[in-house]
């Protein structure tokens, strides 16, 4: 199901990302005076929701984790994997086994030597039953083995073999190209086995790791203050402190922004209707996100099970005027599956779906309901948590009604009622309760198309709630999530991406932005034009007096 | 007066027992599915079940419910859902001092002000002064919190820029971070007390022993403190014991707009999250804390007032 953490998650993957830039190729600074401290609010949360790294799933806590912990790989500016703890890899099998080759000088904040027996335990740890609440499985399944340690019939992972301290090598079932960028989320990071053992129900207190801080203390429900890694490999960081409040509410970080009291905010949330406020402001800076919101349509009953139908709805639609008078470009058109940014997209798909009235009427037609005659009574539901679903929903069905004189009902429930329902639909997409469309999200969890294209809407997976099946579609996308060479992989999602477009498998609405104030006086943070934000050497950054 | 506080608290237990059974029934029959929320948009039935198992939710709902009391009477509340490194009592610890040093600031800074302002009403009944007073009262008791904060933020902000002394506009820990939450906490208070203060000291003034005291030449001001001011005090008795059981359990706007730690805000974003542990915890203390508050109120009353004991 595609749900309201996707743009947390989203969001978890720009910080992940923004972290682990950060570490990103420079070879170690030399010894640099301390800078100022920087004051950087997490909003939306009264308390971080987790900070050791298996059970990482909200954005705050990525975000956190990321600051604190590192794994075998990262990713650089571009969105390709770069090294961490490990500091080269081969691939073999055809892609069905990693040999990781551990940093020989790696050190833990305290100074102790990481290994590869350190990266093994971590692994076993993230899968064992009382992280199931965690990502791991979400995440690393595919490591040959690992599923059994989570459901407990084994103790650890056969898949994950220590071959000497510098070498760990990672089996798994099926060949995956995106298996590299499944380590870049924190499930895997290295944590110190010395550190739990020492106080296993709150080491987290004093947590630290091999990424570029630790923590210095953690006021629960209050803040997190962190300190630089005086052992990090590619320096320490300059900042003398990163002190993060947790505020709930974004408009009250706006407020303390306002007055001094903070250097950044808005990572994690936003107040939308502050932006004309604050738009001209050199610190404020707005960027596309890895997000998109789209209508999901039941296939399995009708009348969506029409494809000619769902043509019809979707033609019905005019973007422009919903994005840009309704919403009031607070967020952007969306007309792909792949939003721009990720590798894969595909410019040329936005005429797909483009808005035609007079199209839209005669695929009704066609479809048997000419008019709207004797079209079947149908509900558009949505969650009453993202503001911008009940403006948007009452736009379109005005627009369908004049379109195609179909009379669209709009159910509006509360989050937990609406993921209960969309996965009642997603179990039994034929039963009287099953939603007949609805408004969703999905925010990627890794930078790559198999995340958007493969995981919402192959045949039979998870996320794909609607159960839209097409078996070109199926064999194009499982063609693609094995590929090796990412030249030819890109134009096989592409071809399957049309194929989903075409038969509105989903009808995309609009891709996310995300505004954020970063005070002028912040150095070495960067806003890269595609929102990814800061491209970032954290031994580089200061914060001005 | 012994017997009152055995019976109440033999009544304790069991409005505690009612309190868990009915947040218990209520949450089952809530729509929303905790480990749904717990695993975001990620959808995977073999670990949806998985979960469901591990934290005991496929069970029948009795069972559920007879593990949870099992628990709860060992003095486990359970691990928070949606924060799950803490257990439920460390969430609710950390909080209830916080909410008790924010309500009882602003608890006292009410009464110090709503108080005198009811009284002075009362003596100049009928004119200007008391006109003004009162509609300053009535407007503090109905503006809600959460306009008059978004005001004393443009204020602050405003002074802020002009580069005059300013409030943090929120934060925990400082004394100076105190004084706005306190404020917007305390205005309805003042003037919901200042109000019951002046009907009561009018309602006080026409008493017969009021007239005796005058009538025995007793001068105006032994009159008013003695006599009348003290008997009006009565009433505010029993508006302050429910006050303070709330102040436990904490002001849900100002804690989450002012971001101060409490147990308020953690209660309703427990609620959002379908975190049965918190929301069951949450309900349990503020439900003691009414019951207790109410039984210390009656010895109050009963201290202060011999009418009453005399029953």
């Amino acid at each position: 199901m595609s749900g309201k953490k996707t743009l947390i998650q989203l969001i978890s993957l720009l910080a992940a990302l923004s972290l682990l830039l950060a570490a990103c190729g420079s070879p170690a600074a030399p010894a640099a005076e301390t800078s100022a401290p920087l004051r950087w609010s997490l909003e939306g949360i009264n308390e971080l929701p987790a900070l050791d790294p298996p059970l990482a799933g909200a954005s705050q806590s990525v975000g956190v984790i990321s600051l604190v912990f590192e794994g075998l790989v990262r990713l650089d500016g571009g969105l390709n994997i770069a090294p961490a703890g490990a500091e080269s890899w081969d691939v073999k099998d055809g892609g069905k086994t990693f040999i990781f080759h551990i940093r020989k000088d790696l050190k833990f904040a305290n100074g102790d030597p990481v290994t590869a027996e350190d990266f093994a335990y971590s692994l076993n740890r993230a899968f064992a039953p009382e992280y199931a609440n965690g990502n791991a499985g979400y995440y690393l399944s595919n490591i040959a083995g690992s599923m059994e340690v989570q459901q407990g019939s084994a103790q650890t992972i056969s898949g994950v073999k220590v071959i000497d301290a510098q070498t760990l090598e990672i089996d798994l079932l099926n060949p995956s190209v995106y298996f590299l960028y499944q380590l870049t989320f924190p499930a895997s990071f290295v944590v110190s086995k010395k550190a739990v053992e020492a106080n296993p129900t709150a080491w987290t207190d004093t947590a630290y790791g091999t990424g570029p801080f630790m923590v210095k203390e953690w006021k629960h429900n209050q803040s997190i203050t962190l300190v630089p890694n005086p052992n990090y490999w590619l320096g320490k960081p300059q900042i003398s402190e990163i002190d993060m409040p947790f505020i709930q509410d974004p408009a009250t970080a706006l407020k303390m922004y306002q007055t001094g009291e903070l250097d950044i905010m808005g990572t994690y949330n936003f107040p939308t209707d502050q932006i004309s406020a604050v738009s001209s402001d050199p610190a404020f800076h707005q960027f596309n996100q890895f997000f998109v919101a789209y209508i999901g349509f039941n296939n399995a009953r009708p009348p969506f099970d029409n494809v000619k139908v769902r043509q019809a709805f979707a033609k019905a639609v005019d973007k422009a005027t919903l994005i840009n008078k309704v919403l009031e470009a607070a967020v952007v058109e969306a007309d792909t599956i792949i939003p721009p940014g990720m590798p894969g997209y595909n410019a040329d798909s936005a005429k797909i779906q483009a808005f035609d009235a007079a199209g839209a009427k005669q695929l009704l037609a066609d479809a048997g309901y000419p008019d709207g005659k004797d079209f079947p009574k149908i509900a558009l539901s949505i969650n009453n948590q993202d503001p911008n679903f009940p403006k948007i929903a009452a736009a379109l069905q005005q627009m369908w009604k004049e379109t195609l004189g179909v009379e669209v009902e709009i159910n509006t429930e509360e989050l937990s009622k609406f993921n209960d329902d969309l996965t009642a639909t997603a179990n039994d997409p034929a039963a009287a309760g099953a939603l007949d469309f609805y408004i969703s999200v999905w925010g990627a969890d890794y930078p790559d198309p198999q995340n958007f294209v493969s995981q919402q809407l192959r045949t039979g997976v998870g996320n794909n709630n609607g159960h839209y099946s097409n078996a070109e579609f199926d064999a194009l996308v499982d063609k693609a999530d094995v590929e090796p060479n990412l030249p030819s992989r890109l134009p096989l999602y592409q071809q399957a991406e049309t194929i989903a477009l075409t038969e509105v498998g989903w009808l995309p609405l609009y891709y996310g932005k995300a505004n954020l104030l970063i005070n002028t006086k912040v150095k070495g943070l960067v806003v890269t034009p595609q929102g990814l934000f800061p491209e970032v050497d954290w031994t580089k950054v200061t914060v001005g007096k | 007066m012994w017997r009152i506080i055995s019976q109440r608290l033999l009544s304790l237990i069991f409005v505690l027992f009612s309190v868990t059974f009915l947040t218990f029934i209520v949450s089952s029959l809530a729509p929303g599915d905790p480990v749904l929320n717990m695993m975001g948009g990620r959808q995977d039935p073999v670990r949806y079940q998985f979960l469901r198992h591990m934290y005991g939710l496929d069970l029948p709902w009795y069972q559920q419910y007879f593990n949870y009391l099992g628990n709860l009477l060992s003095g486990n509340l359970g691990y928070s859902f949606k924060y799950p490194e803490r257990p439920v009592w460390s969430l609710i610890a950390n909080g209830v001092p916080v909410s008790m040093q924010l309500g009882l600031t602003a608890l006292t800074v009410s009464v110090l002000l709503g108080v005198p302002a009811g009284v002075l009403s009362a003596l100049w009944q009928n004119t200007w002064r008391d006109t003004a007073t009162m509609t300053i009262m009535l407007a503090l008791y109905s503006v809600p919190s959460f306009v008059i904060i978004p005001v004393l933020w443009v204020v602050d902000l405003a002074l802020y820029r002009a580069g005059w002394p300013s409030l943090p506009v929120a934060g925990w820990g400082k004394p100076e971070q105190l004084i706005l939450p306190v404020l917007v906490l305390a205005a309805a208070n003042i003037g919901f007390i200042a109000r019951l203060m002046r009907s009561s000291m009018l309602e006080v003034m026409r008493q017969d022993f009021v007239r005796t005291a005058r009538a025995k030449g007793a001068p105006e001001s032994i009159v008013i403190r003695r006599h009348v001011l003290r008997n009006a005090l009565l009433p505010l008795l029993t508006v302050l014991g429910p006050a303070t059981a709330f102040l436990v359990t904490g002001a849900f706007v100002v804690e989450n707009l002012f971001a101060i730690p409490g147990v308020g805000y953690l209660a309703v974003q427990s609620i959002g999250q379908r975190d049965y542990p918190v929301i069951q915890a949450t309900t349990i203390l503020l439900a003691l804390a009414v019951v207790v508050m109410n039984l210390v109120t009656d010895i109050g009353y009963t201290l202060a007032d011999p009418r009453v004991r005399a029953d």
